[in-house]
């Protein structure tokens, strides 16, 4: 359904896509996680039509996707924004956003009501947006995308600083487009959402996809190793030179940075050469956990950093 | 353009216009307000009162011969009521004195001099309807004095009543000299309505297109079939019906309350509309500029009280320094004030105002323009 092809766009010297490509079929939800500034957002406004001067193509539906106005029909896009109308109410926002597509106005009046009461909405229809919570605004903000019944969803962290209610319904209404048919992609810094959401998940950074499938075959990167998380008082090149001797030899050093560092070991008889070590250079400890493998795991071996960075 | 593209841009529009209309401020500042300025400047610039329909003269005719008679005949007109009297009355508006000797003198091809007096306080502007009058009159008879020669003048008009008034004196004032003075609402509305279009139109439509642009709204209009051109358009279309919808109010309330009259109603809302479309595109470009609402309100208030001082809304530009009038020429209010000014005080046309919808025009299209580079979707 979109085929995504050698997609790069530069900000300057700053190179937010770099050949990206990314293939997504029917009904398929694909999770897109990445650190800040890993190009997240961009590929989401070039695929929308609002990021121009880039090279590389978007088939859609067997179509270049920008070169047919026609095509937008078809696409759905929840920005990261709250870009609506806040004078309106959640129904004329609806039937505002509704009326730039090819829907007849029953029909869109039908559907507004129907995505109203799946965003949970539907009693406070006609009071203008302003009166909203962050919740119900981030919810009426993903239900504006659906209006149409597109056949590609895009939603751009749609969850950001959102209620724990206003998350579960929306990762639900994601999974329920997903459920009829629709192809989507969703962007987050959760890894949470896109374990129990997304069909497909992604991985990237610097404008690429470092790794891709489900979360089983993601987390299988890793391999079947213990993940030793440690905190303390220590700098991250100090402990990276405590632990270089031993570096290779069962033990790989996923991430680092200041009072956190995390480690792959084959065997947990492996930790106590690890904090013989860390003593020796006189680095405290305050905690240490030991883990099993999952995906922010495979996130930190991928990019080297944690998704808060 | 395709009927969907069409259909998309009016959307977009109606829905502008419906958030500008709906602000709980609009209507203060788009008809309230502005009826202040009306009032103010309509009492300030009140004419003094036109002419009575009917002029009232009292003739005090002393003559002992026919000739008198003849002439109060002369004088009678629709538009003016002949009361007689024996003597000076002690209460009269106007008054003709035919002394005893009018008609001794006439035949006798001698000069004479008239009394007319007017109260003091009586319409200045009926009395000279009367004094016209009496010129056309005596003007006539002298005429029939003339072509009938010596002889009894009074027997020949009895024997053949077809020669009577055979002389027609007409007067006229030249093509395009007011002779209706319009009333101080009649300028103050089509003024405080450039005024207050172009602040409106500029602080309203300048901070949507800043808010929308600020909020993502712009950017997610693109996600639908709308180009970035259908949006400007649509912001254009918007931002112009919200000048005109303002402008019919005070058009409105200014026919049912001040008897506005505005010459020709669809060349006046011509020029209106014309005008609109210029201060729909400086509101775009000026919305896309600025980046701060208070900066778009600032810049408002100032171009509007800039141009509609200098363009002859608060004042007519009829009684300013001709070097004023030309400095007044960059002000875009001036076109459109002068040439509703053309309509209703000078009984101008569509000929007449020409030039200054094709100023208002090229202006429109040359802000547009400008507008259409500067208009962006996101800062």
């Amino acid at each position: 359904m979109l085929e995504i092809r050698n997609l790069t766009k530069s900000y300057g010297d700053i190179l937010a896509l770099d050949r990206f490509s990314l293939d997504l079929g029917k009904g398929e939800v694909l999770g897109l996680l990445g650190p800040n500034g890993a190009g997240k957002t961009t590929l989401i406004s070039i695929l929308a039509g609002t990021l121009a001067d880039f090279s590389g193509t978007v088939t859609f539906q067997g179509r270049n996707l920008f070169a047919d106005r026609a095509l937008k029909n078809r696409l759905g896009i929840v920005p990261q924004d709250m870009a609506f109308y806040d004078e309106l109410s959640a129904m004329d926002n609806l039937l505002f956003w509704g009326g730039l597509y090819d829907v007849p106005r029953a029909e869109l009046k039908r559907r507004a009501a129907e995505l109203l009461e799946r965003v949970e909405l539907a009693g406070r229809a006609k009071e203008p947006v302003k009166k909203f919570s962050g919740g119900m605004k981030r919810r009426l903000n993903t239900a504006i995308g659906l209006l149409h019944h597109p056949d590609l969803l895009l939603l751009d962290e749609p969850t950001v600083g959102i209620d724990v209610q206003a998350k579960v319904s929306i990762l639900d209404i994601i999974r329920n487009a997903g459920a009829s048919g629709t192809a989507v992609i969703f962007t987050t810094h959760q890894l949470a959402e896109v374990e129990t959401t997304c069909s497909r998940i992604a991985i990237m950074d610097h404008g690429r996809i470092l790794a891709q499938g489900t979360l089983d075959e993601l987390v299988r990167i890793v391999g079947e190793r213990d993940i030793v998380e440690i905190t303390g008082e220590f700098a991250a090149g100090p402990f990276s030179e405590a632990l270089q001797d031993i570096a290779g030899d069962g033990i790989e050093l996923l991430s680092v940075a200041d009072n956190l560092a995390s480690l792959a070991v084959a065997a947990t008889e492996q930790i106590p050469r690890i904090m013989d070590r860390l003593f020796r250079r006189k680095l405290a400890v305050t905690d240490l956990k030991i883990k099993s493998p999952n995906l922010e795991t495979v996130f930190l071996k991928l990019t080297g950093r944690s998704l808060r960075d | 353009m395709t009927m969907r593209r069409a259909k998309r841009i009016l959307h977009v529009a109606g829905n502008d216009l419906r958030i500008m209309v709906g602000d709980k401020a609009f209507f203060f500042w788009t008809l309230a307000f502005p009826i202040f300025f009306i009032v103010m400047f309509g009492l300030l610039y009140k004419s003094g009162e036109n002419a009575p329909a009917v002029a009232e003269l009292t003739v005090v005719n002393l003559d002992e011969g026919r000739w008198g008679g003849y002439f109060v005949e002369k004088i009678k007109a629709p538009n003016l009521t002949i009361k007689t009297a024996d003597a000076e009355p002690a209460e009269y508006s106007r008054l003709l004195v035919l002394p005893a000797d009018f008609s001794a003198r006439i035949e006798a091809r001698r000069d004479q001099a008239l009394a007319f007096k007017k109260r003091s306080g009586a319409s200045v502007k009926a009395a000279a309807r009367v004094e016209t009058r009496l010129y056309q009159s005596i003007a006539r008879v002298i005429s029939e004095l003339v072509l009938y020669g010596e002889g009894d003048l009074t027997k020949f008009l009895d024997g053949h009543p077809e020669f009577r008034d055979i002389v027609r004196v007409e007067s006229r004032f030249p093509e395009k000299t007011v002779t209706v003075v319009p009333s101080g609402f009649d300028h103050s509305i089509p003024g405080t309505t450039i005024q207050f279009i172009m602040m409106m139109v500029i602080i309203y439509g300048g901070v949507t297109v800043l808010e929308d642009r600020k909020k993502g709204v712009l950017a997610r209009m693109l996600f639908s079939p709308l180009s970035t051109a259908d949006v400007f358009q649509a912001k254009l279309l918007g931002r112009w019906s919200l000048g005109f919808l303002q402008a019919l109010m005070l058009i409105v309330v200014g026919k049912i309350f001040f008897g506005l009259n505005l010459g020709s109603l669809p060349l006046a809302l011509l020029v209106i509309a014309v005008f609109a479309l210029a201060m729909a595109a400086l509101s775009v470009f000026i919305g896309s500029l600025c980046t701060k609402e208070d900066m778009i309100i600032g810049l408002a208030v100032l171009l509007a009280n800039m141009f509609a001082g200098l363009g002859g809304c608060w004042w007519p530009n009829e009684i300013v320094p001709p070097a004023v009038r030309r400095v007044a020429m960059i002000s875009p209010a001036h076109w459109a004030m002068d040439a509703l000014h053309k309509l209703r005080f000078f009984q101008g046309g569509f000929a007449d105002i020409l030039p200054n919808l094709g100023v208002l025009l090229a202006l429109s299209v040359v802000l547009a323009v400008v507008a259409g580079r500067a208009f962006k979707i996101r800062d």
